[in-house]
């Protein structure tokens, strides 16, 4: 039972810091699967996300940046965080289209190299411009009082792997993550839609020879990949303040996410998600360990353990754990 | 004000000197400068001294990107506010004796600005750009201890003076540290002397705590001297642990610290990091079980923090709510340039370190760095804000007061007021001789001159 629980504390903690990785990594995960393009872009849909649920849920005041220096001193509709959630995946699913048609488009045919370079240039500009308008403060996007509240774990306290408490909201992350994932792989794998996005994703010259038109189902696809980064910013907000700099930091988790899951694969993302979070809980619970006489302490592992498993997955699943070898071209 | 008599009269015997000496001296090192009079031909060229032209360039180099940006943006102003002093008059430049007005020794001061991105490597470069391109005479910065530290090793190497605003970690002013930097504020083991008595009254004897810890300079310095302190005070550590720079997410963390049985929990984590532990303790029901002390606070980690600062203790460099005629005028002036905007404790850094500077500089009668530092080295002062002060000679540390605050509830936040002064512990009660301490571990380095 001991084990048991353990375990489950384990694989809570894991997820609650898996999930916004998650999130981001299903959106990367199905643009690079379906499209082919690599979007350094990703984490700046994540900023925006964040943003506009920061103004749609509150009225913030703004000290520094151009927005203070044109002589506004609050901005935001404070609507609340339900509003937020709804409007903010609409408006970035917009904001996802513009991407495809403007950036991503031009490029389907470079390399990944040119691709890497036009995304990371937007995801600058994104963070840049953000900064120039309302300066380099971080925001607190305030925990809806509906979640706030703190949820015991029971688990014995004198072995590794043991939370005490958990912020309510965390719990949500986790169950807003799941109907989210759920919602998309519905769509993906038992609709027509999916079907040809499927389809298109394997052969899509077959596809095209069929006479189905892939482009829209495409671009749909990149919009719903980004409507899903920004709900992470969201949802992803209460927990750590916002500035605009957190979109470059949940960039490479959530690319490891991908490669450790397997490209186009949203089963994947979930799996490779909770594993990077559970791996990480589990390296900062061990603490010090003495084996043979020798102490290890394993906190400070923590960040490397991320890409030590991303290095095993590679070496021994190139295609991902749950991701299917490319189909020769 | 007071000044050091014993600089003064050292200065007019080196003057003296400097004259009989300049014929040779000139001749050897093939420039002396055009600097318009005002003894700047007295000495050797070094550095980026003698200056040329009729302009004086100091170089800010702040956090204008990164964890710590909106800090740099307020350094920046406080800046640009004692350049505009010094050229024309007004804030403290009216009531300082060693000061006219009418810019520094007769030169106009002009500044450019760079960006340190909180990051030791880009302050690095960017320091040494304004040192070659820019021909700064002096350059200023803060935050983050690494920056300031890695600047400190230009400023040595280049004989450029460095003035630090917000670093805080024991090794600036102990084994980093140059005889070309001078730091203002207090460090990590003065924060432990002021801090003990404070929580150990509040919270009571025979405690455990847990810490975590920001994992470089400053994260290291503040755990040992925490450690320290409240360990002589009779409290019992349980565990430390690091956690990386920049880290978003604490909760694995602080998890661990709750289920370790600690009565307290120290955050040494500064800037965004800092109001993210926080904030993220307080969500998890942390402060429920454990008291909650955050050994350095500064404005951006209170607003980021916002009501999850409630109650928790912590020390802070400067606060306009110290009633004294110098603080309450820097709180005046500032607000009246900027729109009514508080400053924060760095912008007094700021402001106080750039017009120390230019003082010792109008007290040496030179720019010459080697004579500038010997006026700053030993000086007392009490005309910024935080009482009597002592520029240490030893190490460069000044010897100071240190505000210990207590974060005030949301509701009563606001117009730049984050805290509540609990006590501002005087300097006789913390500090630490040359011989001890961090001071102990310091090697300034050469002057340059000898």
């Amino acid at each position: 039972m001991n084990i048991l629980g353990d375990i489950i504390v384990l694989l809570v903690n894991g997820l609650q810091q898996g999930a916004i990785y998650v999130l981001l990594a299903i959106g990367l995960s199905i643009i690079l699967g379906t499209l082919r393009f690599v979007n350094f872009a990703h984490g700046a849909l994540y900023v925006i996300g964040a943003y506009a649920g920061l103004l749609i849920a509150q009225e913030i005041s703004v000290s520094n940046g151009k927005l203070a220096d044109w002589g506004y001193q609050t901005i935001g509709l404070d609507l609340g965080f339900l509003p937020a959630l709804v409007f903010v995946p609409v408006f970035v699913f917009v904001v996802g289209l513009a991407m495809e048609r403007y950036v991503a488009r031009p490029f389907y045919d470079r390399p990944d190299t040119d691709q890497i370079l036009v995304t990371f240039g937007l995801a600058i500009v994104v963070q840049e411009a953000l900064h120039a308008l309302v300066g380099g403060r971080s925001y607190k996007l305030v925990i809806p009082p509906e979640a706030l509240g703190v949820i015991p774990l029971s688990g014995p306290t004198d072995i590794p792997f043991t939370a005490v408490s958990l912020g309510l909201w965390r719990l949500w992350v986790i169950v807003i993550t799941a109907i989210l994932v759920l919602a998309v792989y519905a769509i993906v794998e038992y609709t027509d839609f999916g079907l040809v996005v499927k389809a298109g994703t394997r052969d899509p010259e077959m596809v095209r020879l069929l006479g189905i038109k892939i482009t829209r189902p495409y671009i749909v696809m990149f919009g719903i990949g980004a409507a899903l980064a920004g709900v992470a910013g969201v949802v992803g907000a209460p927990l750590s303040n916002i500035n605009p700099e957190i979109g470059m930091s949940i960039l490479v988790p959530a690319f490891l996410t991908v490669v450790i899951g397997g490209v186009g694969s949203i089963r994947g993302a979930v799996l490779g998600g909770t594993l990077i979070g559970m791996v990480q809980v589990a390296l900062i619970s061990l603490g010090s360990v003495s084996l043979l006489g020798i102490t290890v302490n394993w906190t400070p592992w923590a960040q490397v353990g991320i890409y030590v498993l991303a290095v095993v997955v590679l070496l021994t699943r190139p295609q991902g754990l749950l991701g299917e070898e490319e189909v020769a071209a | 004000m007071s000044s050091d008599d014993k600089s003064v009269s050292r200065r007019s015997v080196l003057k003296q000197a400097g004259a009989t000496g300049a014929l040779g001296l000139a001749g050897l090192a093939g420039c002396s400068g055009d600097g318009g009079g005002n003894g700047d031909d007295e000495y050797p060229a070094l550095g980026n001294y003698p200056i040329e032209g009729d302009t004086a360039t100091f170089g800010f180099n702040v956090p204008l990107s990164g964890p710590y940006s909106s800090e740099g943006e307020d350094e920046l102003r406080a800046y640009e506010l004692a350049v505009k002093h010094l050229n024309n008059g007004g804030g403290w430049v009216d009531n300082w004796d060693d000061l006219s007005g009418d810019g520094v020794l007769d030169y106009e001061i002009d500044y450019v600005e760079g960006d340190t991105a909180t990051d030791a490597s880009t302050a690095d470069e960017s320091a040494s750009r304004m040192i070659q391109r820019d021909d700064v005479i002096m350059f200023a910065g803060g935050s983050s201890s690494a920056v300031a530290i890695a600047q400190q090793g230009v400023a040595q190497r280049e004989n450029v003076m460095f003035t630090c605003c917000l670093t805080h970690s024991n090794d600036t002013t102990g084994q980093d540290c140059v005889r070309y930097s001078f730091r203002e504020m207090f460090n990590a083991y003065m924060t432990g002397q002021a801090l003990t008595p404070v929580v150990t009254e509040e919270y009571g004897d025979d405690l455990s705590f847990y810490q975590l810890y920001a994992d470089y300079s400053w994260g290291k310095t503040v755990e040992e001297s925490i450690r320290k302190f409240f360990g002589e005070a009779g409290w019992e550590e349980v565990n430390s642990v690091a956690t990386p720079l920049d880290t978003s997410d604490f909760s694995s963390y602080l998890s661990e610290a709750q289920s370790s049985g600690a009565d307290v929990l120290f955050l040494n984590h500064y800037g965004l990091d800092g109001a993210n532990s926080l904030n993220q303790a307080i969500d998890a029901g942390i402060d429920e079980d454990m008291e909650i002390v955050m050994p350095l606070y500064n404005r951006p980690m209170a607003e980021a923090a916002s009501s999850a600062i409630n109650g928790i203790y912590g020390t802070i460099a400067w606060d306009s709510q110290i009633d004294n005629e110098p603080s309450n005028s820097f709180t005046e002036f500032f607000g009246e340039e900027y729109d009514g905007r508080v400053p924060s404790g760095p912008a007094q850094l700021a402001y106080s370190g750039t017009l120390q500077y230019a003082a010792a500089v109008e007290r040496a009668g030179t720019f010459y760095p080697p004579e500038v530092i010997r006026q700053l080295e030993g000086f007392e002062y009490d005309n910024i804000g935080m009482g009597e002060e002592t520029m240490r000679a030893c190490d460069h540390q000044a010897q100071r007061a240190i505000p210990v605050v207590r974060g005030l509830p949301e509701s009563e936040q606001g117009d730049g007021q984050f805290f509540e002064i609990v006590d501002i512990t005087s300097r006789d009660d913390v500090g630490y001789g040359c011989d001890e301490g961090p001071a102990s571990q310091c090697e300034l380095g050469e002057y340059g001159d000898e």
